[in-house]
């Protein structure tokens, strides 16, 4: 090889990379945009063991569409829905999201039901500077620092789950010091963020104890914490470790209000199995997000609609899925900004109109309030007192006062 | 006939990107990237005969790694490449010293372990990994280039990408590819012809890792962000399966593999309710069928056809 070679193959090299670095086609103005249709490309976990926690969402937003189309559209356009499995997995939601984009030409994406899957997303779409609107994923990840491009957490925010507990905590239950026991993870460390800033308006003591989400013992945080003399127990963490704290505090004779939140609460009668003694939840508490119990009479309009939609999945016993109202509050969003942005919308107009989204969706306890800054749609939650068999729905929402400072 | 076959595959990789969407393009990417990680697990199953179960871990080494001389050390991309390779190479030294005294399915269940291990540490070293918040990885650069889309890292990982197929050929007809398949076969043979049993197998160890850390320096040039969910059992036996279909201990098996089992489960996201069922079906069709391989299958039929 000649002493030039190498600084010809590097240009050569240079030159390859430029040419497949140029684009093959620009996009036209509006890709998905028809006269009479808007194309909205969605994509949720519809297959594997994850599928609870999207199928019955993306169900719940494709039949809100339908009823948008069914009174005559958006500004006389169609909603017209390409539907994905993401798989609850970062690589198949990325590709899912590419095909979206890229080979389906969708107006905007609609979807993301796995927070840590969704945030492989992120940096594609605001190089696209497409709108992603999610479904039910809290997707912090994604959503702050805030983009123009992705908006979301139409469940909660993590960032409010605690802060919200500590709202109750303290109005309600009059609790000046609270023990919080979180998750030593990210999630852990954004609710208790929220938490804090809560405390601090209510004047709480808060006396944290971080464990792992795969702990097997819980003896040792929960006598720490016992030891503080609290209010009440705050319980931050997933199912399995909470059936633990809760069992353990019954065995000690713990008796003072114990809340547990949303994130430990997908199946209660499981977690009252796993307590083992009804006793133990004499004086317990669970946070949801929804705006009422669920099927109750506030919200019984969207199982009614889900049962008229998909009359065959609804006579299977386990639809419709717990997450299911939550894909209504999305498309919702969708619909209004897409409204609002007027007869000729364009991404940028519906992404305008999306930060300023401020409507009560009727499905979750709290309203959807988007801002300049404000990327979660979500930040109240109910509280539900649980005896192992009934439940009985607290007064009042109660919201975190956490807000993003950037 | 097979190097004309050979040219119009390199033709259509060439032009691939010119031709197609960028969502075409992110899945060329992600399939090239399983070729090397299927070439690695060749070397390691296919050719030396060492169970290992491992692969998932070592890929994450290799995206990390990259990340790290990427945003720590400002190193440029080829170097951070080299570097994925080395360090998972060196884990991969490690381990295979700790698991020289085992065989079968005691190595496996160990490499399982190791792999499970590591995924514990990807999720609580948090200050190096992002933890179960993931890591953004930032873009690489070439040449003075910012690689940012798809269709840009394409060529730096089909050149890879050729590159360890080459290496893989190049072993395979080496005396270490001779010393491989010898310790394979069996052991006490290998070290009657006097080869050094135990440097072979820690060399197949180190070279099958080296090769999935630089799959995972591939991964980090179009991908911007790694969770470690993405690093579990469920990725190694995602990439043994690939190489079981394609043909154990076979290149073009394993190459093969890695592109049709990736092309079915991606088609397969097109029939959601039904696609465990055939992902299930398919796999016990290969197993009864077409025991060797995908490409043994395709091989021995075409020789039956033309003897008719």
């Amino acid at each position: 090889m000649s002493k030039r070679a190498p600084g010809r193959l590097s240009a050569l090299a240079a030159a390859c990379f430029a040419v497949m670095s140029l684009p093959v086609a620009g996009f036209a103005q509006e890709p998905g945009l028809t006269d009479k249709t808007i194309k909205i490309g969605m994509f949720a976990p519809l297959s594997g063991p994850n599928m609870a926690y999207g199928f019955d969402v993306a169900n719940a937003a494709r039949m809100y569409y339908d009823k948008i189309n069914k009174e005559g559209g958006i500004n006389g356009r169609k909603i017209e829905v390409v539907l994905e499995d993401d798989r609850c997995n970062a690589n198949d939601l990325v590709a899912a999201v590419k095909k979206l984009v890229e080979r389906d030409q969708v107006f905007l994406l609609n979807g993301g039901s796995c927070s840590a899957a969704v945030v492989a997303a992120k940096d594609y779409v605001v190089r696209s500077k497409i709108p992603l609107i999610m479904l039910n994923a809290s997707g912090d990840g994604a959503l702050y620092p805030p983009t123009d491009y992705i908006f979301g957490a139409f469940s909660i925010s993590q960032y409010a789950v605690g802060g919200a507990i500590v709202d109750f905590a303290a109005k309600t239950l009059g609790a000046k010091k609270i023990a919080y026991i979180n998750h030593d993870d990210a999630y852990g460390v954004w609710n208790l963020e929220g938490s804090k800033a809560d405390a601090e308006a209510h004047k709480v003591d808060l006396q944290v104890e971080s464990i792992s989400p795969t702990i097997t013992d819980v003896t040792a945080p929960f006598f720490k914490l016992r030891a503080v003399n609290p209010d009440a127990l705050a319980i931050v963490t997933y199912a399995r470790p909470a059936a633990l704290l809760i069992k353990k505090a019954y065995e000690l004779g713990f008796n003072k209000p114990i809340i547990l939140s949303v994130a430990g609460t997908a199946n209660l009668s499981q977690l009252a199995e796993n307590v083992g003694s009804k006793d133990a939840l004499k004086n317990f508490y669970v946070q949801d997000v929804l705006a009422d119990l669920p099927g109750g009479p506030k919200i019984k309009w969207v199982y009614d609609m889900y049962k008229e939609a998909y009359p065959d999945l609804a006579a299977k016993p386990d639809h419709p899925q717990a997450y299911m109202p939550y894909g209504i509050p999305s498309a919702m969003s969708i619909v209004n900004a897409l409204k609002d942005a007027g007869p000729q919308p364009t991404r940028e107009k519906v992404l305008e109109a999306l930060k300023k989204q401020h409507f009560d969706s009727g499905v979750m306890a709290g309203p959807v309030v988007f801002g300049p800054q404000e990327r979660a749609a979500n930040k109240s939650t109910i509280f539900i007192k649980f005896d192992g068999t009934n439940q009985v729905l607290q007064p009042g929402v109660y919201t975190s006062r956490w807000q993003f400072k950037g | 006939m097979r190097i004309l076959g050979l040219l119009a595959a390199l033709a259509g990789l060439i032009v691939l990107p010119l031709v197609s969407t960028g969502y075409v393009v992110y899945l060329a990417n992600l399939l090239l990237t399983f070729t090397v990680l299927c070439l690695g697990m060749h070397i390691v199953i296919g050719e030396a005969g060492q169970f290992s179960l491992a692969q998932a871990a070592f890929f994450g080494i290799g995206i990390y790694t990259s990340g790290l001389a990427n945003t720590a050390f400002g190193w440029p991309f080829p170097l951070s490449v080299l570097a994925s390779g080395l360090v998972a190479a060196l884990v991969g030294l490690c381990i295979g010293t700790l698991a020289l005294r085992m065989r079968d399915i005691y190595l496996a269940l160990a490499t399982f372990a190791f792999g499970e291990a590591m995924q514990w540490v990807f999720l609580s070293w948090t200050s190096v990994t992002g933890g179960p918040n993931g890591l953004r990885i930032p873009p690489a650069t070439l040449f003075g280039l910012e690689i940012v889309s798809d269709r840009q890292a394409y060529p730096v990982v089909l050149a890879i990408t050729l590159l360890m197929i080459w290496a893989t050929v190049l072993i395979a007809r080496s005396r270490l590819g001779r010393a491989f398949r010898a310790v394979r076969e069996s052991e006490v043979a290998a070290l009657a012809m006097g080869v050094p049993v135990r440097t072979t197998k820690l060399v197949a160890f180190a070279l099958s890792a080296f090769f999935a850390g630089v799959a995972g320096a591939m991964f980090a040039i179009y991908s911007t962000y790694i969770h470690p969910d993405s690093l579990g059992f469920q990725t190694t036996i995602l990439v043994l399966t690939m190489v079981v279909v394609g043909g154990l201990g076979s290149i073009s098996g394993a190459i093969g593999g890695a592109i049709v089992f990736g092309l079915i489960s991606e088609l397969l996201r097109q029939a959601p309710s039904y696609q465990e069922i055939i992902y299930g079906l398919i796999l016990i069709i290969f197993m009864m069928f077409a025991p060797r391989g995908l490409f043994a299958f395709i091989g021995d039929n075409l020789k039956r056809f033309a003897r008719a």
